[in-house]
């Protein structure tokens, strides 16, 4: 049993949900105190119960607390079974982060599971599902990792009511993973998905004419799309940036009472952010890459400044019986993180 | 334990069309829509018109909160602002719903439906009728966060808030103190009764009874349960104060219940009489175990329909006051021996508090001491200051197994009224209190206390019992209380002659009582029917 202060670090969801992932892996039973003690509600949130919920399913675990409001819970984790799987989060919690939470054992059993998860698809503070298929999925191939995610329906906060499904395919063995230099970046383009928006045209054409403009990019390199399959309104940008060696993508959310121009302003500083340095692996990339990378046991990859999220994410996987995640200087502004 | 929510479907605010709802706050679907916390049921109460609203409603439940459970429940008022109709129909709702409160949280939610909805809601989840506690949502300020804003519970069993707990500590504290005059007591069995009392007193209308021996505050206590009722705005009408021993015969009759003119003789105006003077307010009968039977009779229905016959009066009148009695006997030996209504006990023994004695509390004693002190100060106009060693003295015998305190309070108030008033220059010294304990000592070393005896003799003689001899006025007293024990005279004789008359060949107790009682110029009739002379 390992015990875990929910408090530690920045003090969220990150520490549940890594807490809980390598449990299944590991098959170490956890236990979850002071959960998001960091946080304006403090406590296990819908989308964190769903994800506790979901590992119990996978795995005929044991969950003893983790209910809606509680500020502790117990999982001990049995053998994870492969299969099919559907997990809906309420409130139009972050799918994504749920499914990030069991994927890596679902990676290493022997068959194919496939979940379909509902709820919210693209939410604030969550990595959206497009990111998943276009930057983290394709990573993980390079790992031996395979993973396919076909997108039925959108759903945005706050109405949520997305849903998507997820092929899992059994991990053979892992592949080292080496990403050290970006190299060129042959591609950018920026995708505006508007959903259910009165005037969602004329709202795209504002971000639009910023995102060209802060990032001096062509007109032709950013699309409107508009999504037909959602249930509520929406406005997303999606800014991908593709190099020799990786995929990137920064992320902004319309939202009610926020001006188009900020919104494409957010993204188009992510992306500037991201180009500031030469390292192939931006902010939050790094992070969804710690974990994966630790139970590969070898590896390593070159990031900007770790995030406070990071590192906390580091210290939570320390705790377990994995291999340790280290960190080193690597030219003036970048960190190598790295196992070995 | 799973959350169900009730609440009405908001006609107004729960609408919306098109994909743009999503973006308005909507209090049914945001209840639904929290990101912590699951509404396992929802139970609708839907007016049959909105139907289309209430399908709509659900669809998109169902969509944001897949876990929640919804049941839809017709609910029609033909005016949704009529309070009573409004009332009716969901304490009907309520009184049919099987709530199992030991396996489900309930939550009413009181932002949606009409203001009355509100109200009734409210007032239905403080009696617990709706066994929950209330959810209100609201929107966010912030436009970015129109939905699905915020929720907040409350609870309204006050007693969880600290702060509110706090407040109320504080008012008890003052109820409680305010009972005691001020008197800071520590007596661990006195301050429980003050208490038990202090909470009582301010949640009942029905009778309270207090007992304890003579002395022991009755009187004083039942003024200031009234000075806190009043305090605390539940009283309107005044403190009506009645000492039963001093009623008898019509004019009892007429004192507690009115007569109308011409009822008897002498009755040349109407009287209002006690119990309607008291409307509103508090009748506080003293040695309630003094009333005659007909008056009990009266009383008690009285207490029981809160209406009564005055004397001679063809019309009922009605007056709305709450009893306190006092008595010093056991009102159920009263009953056994035929002198007390079983009933009329049953109606005021339901809040009975007995007052301990004092020698039962001698660590209130130098309390109740140092407060006299200031009440005689209060009186005379100027101030007592006892020295120290007199009041060390004082205090010693006070507290001391020789202290008897028979007549409890009224002998201490008394000692420190004496002691105030004989010393000189405003100062109690040693010699003053030693005085004073020989005095007391004297006093209890008669049977029956000083002050019981000049009660007795005043209701009987009126002012006349002064003239007396302390060795006749002891005598003549404890005759008397036989002669009122007593159904004849003659009865009386044969109790109070009960040993010399077993060694006479002829007997003749009634003769020898007349001849005593016309010693003193009384009359068997005038005792027993005691005196009304007393102010």
């Amino acid at each position: 049993m390992i015990t875990i202060d929910g408090s530690m670090g920045e003090g969220g969801g990150q520490v549940i949900r890594s807490a809980v992932a390598l449990s299944l892996v590991t098959g170490t039973p956890v236990r979850l105190q002071n959960i998001r003690a960091g946080r304006s509600k403090p406590g296990v949130l819908r989308q964190h119960h769903t994800a506790l919920a979901a590992a119990a399913t996978i795995s005929n675990g044991t969950l003893d607390g983790g209910a809606v409001g509680d500020t502790s819970a117990e999982f001990s984790p049995g053998r994870v079974v492969p299969g099919d799987y559907e997990f809906a989060v309420g409130s139009a919690g972050s799918t994504t982060l749920v499914f990030q939470t069991i994927l890596p054992a679902l990676l290493l059993v022997d068959r194919v599971s496939t979940i379909t998860l509902s709820g919210g698809t693209h939410n604030p503070w969550a990595p959206p599902v497009d990111y998943l298929a276009q930057v983290f999925a394709p990573l993980l191939e390079r790992m031996g990792g395979r993973i396919e995610i076909e997108t039925e329906r959108y759903g945005f906060a706050p109405a949520g009511g997305g849903q998507w499904r997820a092929t899992v395919h059994p991990l053979r063995s892992w592949k080292e993973l080496q990403l050290h230099e970006r190299g060129d970046v042959h591609t950018r383009r920026a995708t505006i998905l508007i959903a259910n928006l009165p005037g969602g045209r004329a709202v795209a054409e504002r971000e639009r004419r910023v995102l060209v403009r802060r990032l001096n990019w062509r007109e032709c390199d950013v699309t409107v799309q508009d999504v037909p399959n959602s249930a509520g309104p929406g406005n997303v940008i999606l800014c991908t940036v593709e190099s020799d060696s990786v995929t990137e993508m920064g992320v902004a959310f319309g939202q009610l009472g926020v001006r188009a121009e900020s919104v494409a302003r957010a993204a188009a500083n992510q992306v500037r952010a991201y180009l500031t340095h030469d390292a192939p692996v931006g902010e939050h990339l790094a992070d969804q890459l710690m974990l994966p990378l630790t139970l590969a046991g070898k590896g390593s990859f070159v990031t900007g400044r770790l995030s406070r999220h990071a590192t906390t994410n580091r210290d939570v996987l320390a705790m377990f019986d994995v291999a340790p995640l280290r960190i080193e200087s690597y030219g003036a502004r970048t960190q190598r993180v790295f196992v070995g | 334990m799973p959350n169900v929510a009730i609440g009405f479907l908001g006609t107004t605010l729960d609408r919306g069309a098109g994909a743009e709802r999503w973006t308005r706050w909507r209090p049914t679907v945001a209840l639904c829509q929290q990101d912590d916390l699951v509404i396992d049921r929802l139970e609708l109460l839907v007016s049959p018109r909105a139907q289309t609203l209430a399908d709509a409603i659900v669809e998109d439940i169902a969509l944001i909160s897949p876990e929640t459970k919804v049941r839809i429940w017709p609910f029609e008022v033909p005016d949704m602002w009529d309070f009573e109709a409004m009332y009716s129909a969901l304490h009907d709702w309520a009184r049919a719903y099987p709530f199992q409160p030991e396996v489900e949280d309930y939550l009413v939610h009181i932002t949606t439906g009409t203001h009355v909805a509100q109200i009734v809601s409210f007032l239905l989840t403080e009696t617990r009728h709706l066994p929950g506690k209330l959810i209100q949502t609201s929107p966010t300020k912030r436009v970015r966060d129109a939905a699905p804003g915020r929720y907040d519970i409350i609870d309204l069993d006050l007693d969880r808030y600290d702060k509110i707990a706090q407040r109320f500590a504080r008012e008890h504290q003052e109820g409680e103190s305010l009972l005691k005059s001020g008197i800071a007591t520590r007596n661990a069995a006195f301050n429980h009764l003050i208490e038990q009392l202090e909470r009582v007193a301010l949640r009942t209308r029905d009778p309270i009874l207090l007992t304890g021996p003579t002395g022991a505050g009755k009187s004083q206590l039942a003024q200031r349960i009234y000075d806190l009722k009043s305090k605390r705005r539940q009283v309107t009408g005044e403190f009506v104060e009645l000492n039963c021993a001093t009623l008898h015969g019509t004019s009892a009759m007429s004192a507690l219940f009115g007569h109308v003119k011409g009822a008897f003789t002498g009755a040349t105006t109407d009287r209002r009489g006690l119990l309607r003077a008291a409307d509103g307010g508090v009748l506080f009968l003293d040695e309630i175990g003094e009333l005659g039977l007909d008056e009990q009779a009266m009383l008690l229905r009285a207490l029981e329909e809160k209406r009564f016959l005055p004397f001679g009066s063809d019309r009922e009148v009605t007056s709305r006051f709450q009893l306190f009695a006092g008595t010093h006997k056991d009102l159920v030996d009263e009953v056994a021996a035929g002198r007390f209504r079983e009933d009329l006990l049953a109606r005021i023994n339901l809040w009975t508090f007995r007052l301990p004695g004092l020698k039962d509390r001698t660590e209130d004693i130098a309390p109740n001491f140092e407060y006299e002190v200031e009440r005689a100060a209060e009186r005379t106009g100027e101030r007592v200051t006892f020295n120290r060693a007199a009041r060390e003295r004082f205090l010693e015998f006070a507290t001391s197994p020789q202290a008897e305190w028979r007549a409890n309070f009224r002998d201490l108030n008394a000692a420190v009224v004496r002691m105030a008033t004989l010393c000189r220059g405003g100062r109690v010294v040693r010699t003053d209190v030693e005085e004073e304990i020989a005095r007391l000592e004297r006093n209890w070393s008669c049977a029956p206390t000083e002050s019981d005896v000049e009660q007795t003799l005043a209701e009987v003689m009126g002012a006349r019992f002064r003239d007396l001899d302390r060795f006749d006025a002891v005598q003549l007293a404890e005759v008397m209380a036989v002669c009122r024990a007593s159904q004849t005279l003659a009865d009386a004789g044969r109790r109070l002659f009960a040993v010399s008359r077993t060694k006479k060949r002829i007997t003749n107790d009634s003769d020898r009582l007349r001849k005593y009682l016309l010693k003193f110029d009384l009359t068997w009739d005038q005792i027993t029917r005691s005196a009304a002379t007393r102010p």
